[in-house]
């Protein structure tokens, strides 16, 4: 019994932990949108003109599913949301990447402005498998 | 299905409701207005009258830069920006540059230099170093 309390308290850590980083994702962007619509705009994969727009959506977007993971409604919602979300900044990245473009990737604000691309991609990877485990363990649980 | 749709809603909300806030102060069309724009040969022409800002990372700089260049990049803003400002009148057009088309650090410390120094006439130059170059061969 004690054995499936310290589980359900793990899983319970790690909705806490990802809800959270992407609240603080969320909040350093919203206060900045121009400074996120350029770094957007530096991946050279939108327009400038939706760029832009997303910059003013997708902070909220990031707040509302982080706080979904966190109080545990609309749960599945922001799981699947957030999980494309990650899985096409990722590929974003590398594209960018192996393009030789000279990007910060935004994720954090002006706070991971002088991140590497390794620390970039081992962070993004790590949140990826969290959102992953978090919705497997969901669907199974169903 | 539904609860992803209800959050995309709500996110849309605050979103709508920020962008009306903006919408003054932000470029919707391009990422820099036509007007704060400079090409090579435009800010070659203002002659004495301009001072060049470079915004690549002091290890560029280092390596090579514009002649008379002072070096203002966000790494170290806090340290430069004073002795930016030293060399600064406000007779002089400020003209920054970062390495290529694909960089936003000059568009960044432009945007600090009008927001967080209220200065005027700041400029940030076409293409960057990779153009610079180009016009010197």
């Amino acid at each position: 019994m004690a054995e499936i309390a310290k589980v359900k308290f793990a899983w319970r850590i790690i909705d806490l932990v990802v809800g959270g980083v992407f609240i603080y994702a969320g909040v350093v962007k919203a206060f900045d949108p121009i400074h996120f619509a350029s770094d957007i705009d530096n991946y050279k994969t939108l327009p400038w003109t939706m760029s832009v727009r997303l910059a003013f959506y997708l902070p909220w977007l990031e707040i509302f599913c982080g706080i979904a993971l966190i109080a545990r409604r609309l749960y599945v919602g922001g799981l699947s949301l957030l999980t494309p979300l990650v899985l096409i900044f990722l590929v974003a990245t590398i594209a960018a990447k192996v393009r030789g473009l000279d990007i910060t990737c935004g994720c954090f604000g002006h706070a991971s402005q002088n991140w590497n691309f390794p620390a970039h991609l081992t962070l993004d990877l790590a949140i990826l498998a969290a959102l992953l485990a978090l919705y497997f363990r969901f669907e199974v649980r169903k | 299905m539904r609860q992803a749709l209800v959050l995309a809603a709500l996110a849309l909300l605050p979103g709508i409701g920020q962008a009306i806030y903006f919408r003054d102060k932000v470029s919707w069309q391009s990422p820099i207005p036509a007007s704060e724009m400079v090409t090579v040969a435009q800010a070659r022409a203002w002659d004495g009258n301009v001072i060049w800002v470079d915004a690549r990372p002091d290890v560029e700089f280092e390596r090579d830069h514009v002649p008379d260049a002072v070096p203002l990049n966000e790494d170290r803003w806090n340290e430069l920006l004073p002795q930016f400002l030293a060399t600064w009148s406000p007779e002089k057009r400020v003209v920054v540059y970062c390495s290529s088309q694909s960089c936003n650090a000059s568009r960044e410390v432009a945007r600090r230099l009008r927001g967080e120094a209220q200065l005027k006439d700041v400029f940030v130059l076409q293409g960057g170093w990779e153009e610079w170059l180009k016009s010197r061969k």
